[in-house]
């Protein structure tokens, strides 16, 4: 029996190598050692590997002659591999052109300083809503061309605050202190939860604060835990939200979308990004609208627009196509507002460049409303932060203090102790 | 015939551990036959989307059918190697125990200890010398060598060997000498069909351990078509607005050859070593 | 043995050790040289012993070394106990079924790790599965916050880890279980002796080398744990499910890349297996 397992396994082996697999085996290369191939890197089935694909059209119309190939990975996946390779200086392998997290960029750009092309000769800030290009830029140079928007907005169900007694109107421009008082309306006239919270993803206490042109860290990128009014307000919302009786407590991302989806909560709000998720849930269409993100009126720097998430594409120095690729994105996603509004209406993109702030696109599902245009609007109006250049470090530590805060814990008090643990944190 | 109450509580144990067991599993199958929208929802009714379902995991641009043939032959070919390799290792240092061997084997246990993550860059720099060196090639980074080779001498098989070799009975090792066998005879004619559950146990493991293996693969293996399934599925589940059904159908039929190779082993694992032993 | 027999047997073992001392020692030895070596990134110096006195006042590592332990000292014995009832069980000649309840006693650990965190997510959730059976049987009055409450997380983390790795073991000492004569239990039973006494007196001294390599093995798993705090509760709520492997992937990818202190971190977890390990091998093996 034994040997019959072994010889079955074997011979299993040697058919399968004989049918391919193994016949590929000699190394022809890493993609990017094929003299005339740009890879690109991103993560998104639905949304920024089309992107890519379409600009690579776009692109291969005037210059038929390259090649351009996408590859989609895990965003973790292109981390993981970045770094290696990096820090390594090792370069097979490697793309051109990849897509990076606005909130990590500045971390690539100083551990890694001579690994980045400097795009400056393609493309300049004043060409993007001015929120985006803070992050990428070293020195005054541009190290990135700005991808999509991560505007923040309020996404709301029409139907249930009117049934609530409110209109359209009330939404606009709304104070947190609005927004509760009319979440307390609809809970109780309609029995709905008013929003979801996730008492171990900070994203909205994070919306809250760059409303206000805050963040973990000040303009420098210095640590500013201790003393940032803006974030001691914004966990100021936090605790009166988690305490108003009308939130349904979700522990991650599925049972967020999910309880949306599932019409468990009235409200959203969060970056434009998850337009596509609302509108899967096809049976509540015409019931929704979007209004922009509430402000703090405490802070007096705060406004009616905030951000998360976005990212940005940057083209690695070392892998033998800088020259091609910084072309490539020079005359795509650096200027072609063609490109963007293809882009709007394929995969809902909002776009940061400004050649293309005049998209618009009514959306029966919004009940007619000009989504895109308000959501333009509302990007160029983000305030600028220092993103710093390890913001998950930080936060990772900070969900311990909103811990102790929301146990009880005074708010200055716990800042001010965090801000030391934190600063030895980031230390190198 | 009288039914003791033990027998139904063993019973009963057993099945309320295979449900608990099996349960996530058939939740999985459920959810393939589910449109996403469905799925994130809870649904716990069979939809009539699994062909839809697979279809997208077939057109997708990720590869799915060529993953699935890159993962099987580095886990065969890891599998096949690392049982002769490993365990030749493991029957040595069971039977012919000597402190030089008792010091080499700790040195090798002293290599599962380590994270794999912190061997990893170091690893990468490693291989990606091989390249440039003629006699390196095969195993050189974005070849499926590069993978195989490092899973087929591990501290665990060899260490699980070692541990099995004790209930080896060790005359019939002097019976075979006196026979006029080799040593290495009597590994592979008298060791091997002996050892048939030891074996059918570390070719499970080693099986799934390389079919789910993420990491090393994820670094070594660069272009697209080396890629093994893990990296695809992860890929599959990155979106904004992942498309569980399709990944979940990805995730099914990837789960069938490790519960095919287990069905197919576990008859090895009846009561009493077999034949060899009491002939 | 002759000197002779000792010699030859070398040439089973010298693939396996060249192999590991390439493989796995080299990297080894870089990776303790890097634990010594400050910077982000490629930027490395060597810096003596900084990264491991800042370990010394990181509360992140304290937490996620206190994580892993207790996750060691609870999980480990219930699941290698659970695994050994179950496998001796399952060694029955006369129970009926026995392929299908073994393989699907396995099956867990085939279970990709995307789909089961998903499931258990949604079980565990406050409004889920597993809080509404609890509530119908009263057993509980209140939804238990599995996910967002530190202890229950922590729980949460143990139950996951057991159904997944219980089956794992098994098949281990179902191999091993082979080994043993099925006469020895034949003559227990004409001694009369009860199921309870031919697992103590029997199975388990004569499993006891398997025990050990599955103890040890766990031991490492756990020290080494990253998959389902990653997945399930990602490290929270605040860390109090983060374990020093996902610590040291997050200084590695998901912070700014700070290759020496994670090799610092890694060397840590080293020495821990190597005590424990040592003890274990001091109370379980053979010779």
């Amino acid at each position: 029996m034994r040997k019959k397992l072994l010889s079955l396994l074997l011979t299993g082996a040697v058919l399968i190598g004989l049918t391919g697999c193994g016949t590929k085996e000699e190394d022809k290369g890493g993609a990017s050692k094929d003299p005339d191939t740009i890879t690109i890197w991103a993560w998104d089935e639905a949304f920024n590997i089309p992107a890519a694909n379409a600009a690579a059209e776009l692109y291969k119309k005037d210059h038929e002659d390259v090649k351009i190939k996408v590859v989609t990975m895990a965003q973790n996946d292109i981390v993981a591999k970045l770094n290696t390779s990096l820090s390594s200086k090792t370069y097979d392998g490697l793309p051109d052109i990849v897509l990076i997290e606005d909130y990590r960029i500045q971390g690539y750009l100083n551990a890694y300083p001579d690994e980045f092309a400097d795009l400056s000769s393609v493309v300049s800030a004043g060409d993007f809503a001015p929120y985006k290009t803070g992050v990428n830029q070293i020195g005054g140079n541009m190290y990135g061309v700005p991808f999509d928007s991560g505007v923040a907005a309020l996404f709301y169900r029409k139907d249930l605050i009117e049934q609530a007694g409110y209109k359209e109107s009330d939404m606009q421009d709304l104070t947190w202190d609005k927004y509760i008082e009319i979440g307390k309306a609809v809970k109780e006239k309609c029995g709905v939860d008013w929003l979801t919270l996730d008492p171990s993803d900070l994203g909205q206490l994070r919306m809250m604060m760059q409303s206000a042109g805050a963040w973990y860290t000040d303009k420098n990128g210095k640590v500013s835990i201790d003393k940032n009014d803006a974030l001691a307000s914004a966990i100021g919302v936090y605790q009166e939200l988690m305490n108003a009786g009308f939130v349904k407590q979700v522990a991650n991302w599925d049972q967020f979308v999910g309880a949306f989806n599932n019409g468990d909560v009235a409200t959203v709000f969060t970056g434009c990004w998850i337009v596509p998720s609302i509108k899967s849930a096809e049976n509540q269409s015409g019931k929704w609208a979007v209004a922009s993100f509430p402000r703090m009126s405490n802070v007096a720097s705060s406004v009616n627009a905030s951000s998360i998430g976005g990212a940005g594409w940057y083209v690695l120095k070392n892998t033998g196509h800088e020259k091609a690729a910084v072309d490539f994105l020079g005359k795509t996603f650096g200027s072609s507002a063609e490109l963007m509004y293809q882009l709007g209406s394929e995969i809902s993109l909002i776009p940061t460049l400004k050649a293309a702030d005049d998209y618009s696109s009514k959306d029966d599902f919004f009940g007619g409303q000009d989504v895109v245009a308000d959501l333009i609007n509302w990007t160029a109006k983000v305030p600028t932060v220092n993103y710093g250049q390890s913001t998950y470090a930080v936060e990772d530590i900070m969900t311990e203090a909103m811990q102790e805060i929301l146990n009880g814990a005074d708010v200055n008090k716990t800042l001010a102790a965090y801000q030391t643990t934190i600063e030895s944190a980031v230390a190198q | 015939m009288r039914i003791k109450p033990a027998r139904i509580l063993t019973y009963l144990f057993l099945i309320i551990a295979a449900f608990v067991s099996v349960f996530p599993l058939i939740w999985m199958m459920i959810a393939a036959t589910n449109r996403s929208v469905d799925i994130m929802k809870g649904t716990l009714i069979p939809g009539t989307y699994f062909l839809e379902n697979l279809k997208s995991v077939l057109n997708s641009n990720l590869g799915y059918v060529n993953a699935f043939k890159n993962s099987l032959w580095i886990a065969v070919v890891t599998t096949t190697l690392a049982m002769l390799v490993s365990s030749a290792a493991g029957y040595a240092f069971g039977v012919y125990r000597s402190k030089p061997k008792k010091a080499a084997f700790n040195v090798i246990l002293l290599s599962m200890m380590v994270p794999f993550a912190a061997l990893m860059v170091p690893l990468f720099r490693l291989f990606s010398r091989f390249s440039s060196i003629p006699g390196l090639k095969w195993i050189a980074l974005n070849t499926s060598g590069a993978v195989i080779i490092i899973s087929i001498a591990t501290a665990f098989l060899i260490f699980f060997f070692r541990q099995n070799t004790a209930a080896f009975p060790k005359e019939l090792i002097e019976a075979a000498r006196l026979d006029g066998l080799s040593e290495y005879r009597i590994f592979f004619k008298i060791y091997m069909p002996t050892m048939n559950a030891t074996y059918a146990a570390a070719i499970v493991v080693t099986f799934m351990t390389s079919w789910n293996n993420y990491l090393w693969p994820l670094i070594a293996l660069q272009s697209e078509d080396k890629r093994t399934l893990p990296l695809i599925i992860s890929a599959m589940g990155s979106s904004y607005t992942p498309d569980y059904g399709m990944i979940m159908t990805a995730i099914v039929i990837s789960t069938i050859p490790t519960a095919l190779i287990f069905f197919f082993m576990q008859k090895q694992f009846v009561a009493g070593m077999t034949g060899a032993v009491k002939g | 043995m002759s000197e002779r027999v000792q010699k030859k047997a070398w040439v089973f073992i010298v693939p396996s050790i060249f192999l590991i001392l390439v493989f796995v020692f080299y990297p080894m030895v870089q990776a303790l040289i890097t634990s010594f070596q400050t910077g982000i990134g490629a930027d490395l110096e060597f810096e003596g012993i900084a990264n491991y006195r800042r370990m010394l006042t990181d509360g992140t590592f304290r937490k996620a070394l206190f994580n892993t332990l207790i996750f060691l000292i609870i999980q480990v014995p219930i699941m290698i106990l659970l695994a050994l009832a179950i496998s001796s069980v399952l060694n029955d000649k006369r129970l009926k079924f026995r392929g299908l309840f073994r393989t699907a006693i396995f099956l867990p650990c085939v279970t990709s790790l995307v789909s089961y965190s998903i499931i258990f997510k949604s079980l565990f959730a406050t409004d889920g599965f597993i809080n509404v059976c609890l509530m119908k049987l009263n057993l509980i009055d209140n939804p238990i916050t599995w996910i967002t409450d530190p202890f229950w997380a922590k729980v949460l983390i143990i139950i996951a880890i057991t159904w997944r790795w219980t089956g794992y073991n098994m098949v281990f000492y179902l191999a091993g279980l082979q080994g043993i004569d099925a006469s020895v239990y034949e003559a227990a039973d004409l001694d009369g002796a009860n199921a309870f006494q031919r697992f103590f007196h029997i199975t388990l001294p004569l499993l006891k080398p398997v025990i050990l390599f599955t103890t040890i093995n766990s031991t490492i798993g756990t020290l080494q744990l990253f998959d389902e705090p990653m997945n399930i509760t990602n490290g929270g709520p605040a860390n109090s499910t983060i374990t020093i492997s996902m610590y040291i992937y997050n200084l590695l990818f998901k912070y700014q890349p700070n290759f020496g202190y994670a090799a610092a971190i890694s060397y840590v977890i080293v020495i821990l297996i190597v005590i424990l390990s040592m003890i274990q091998f001091k109370a379980g093996d053979d010779k």
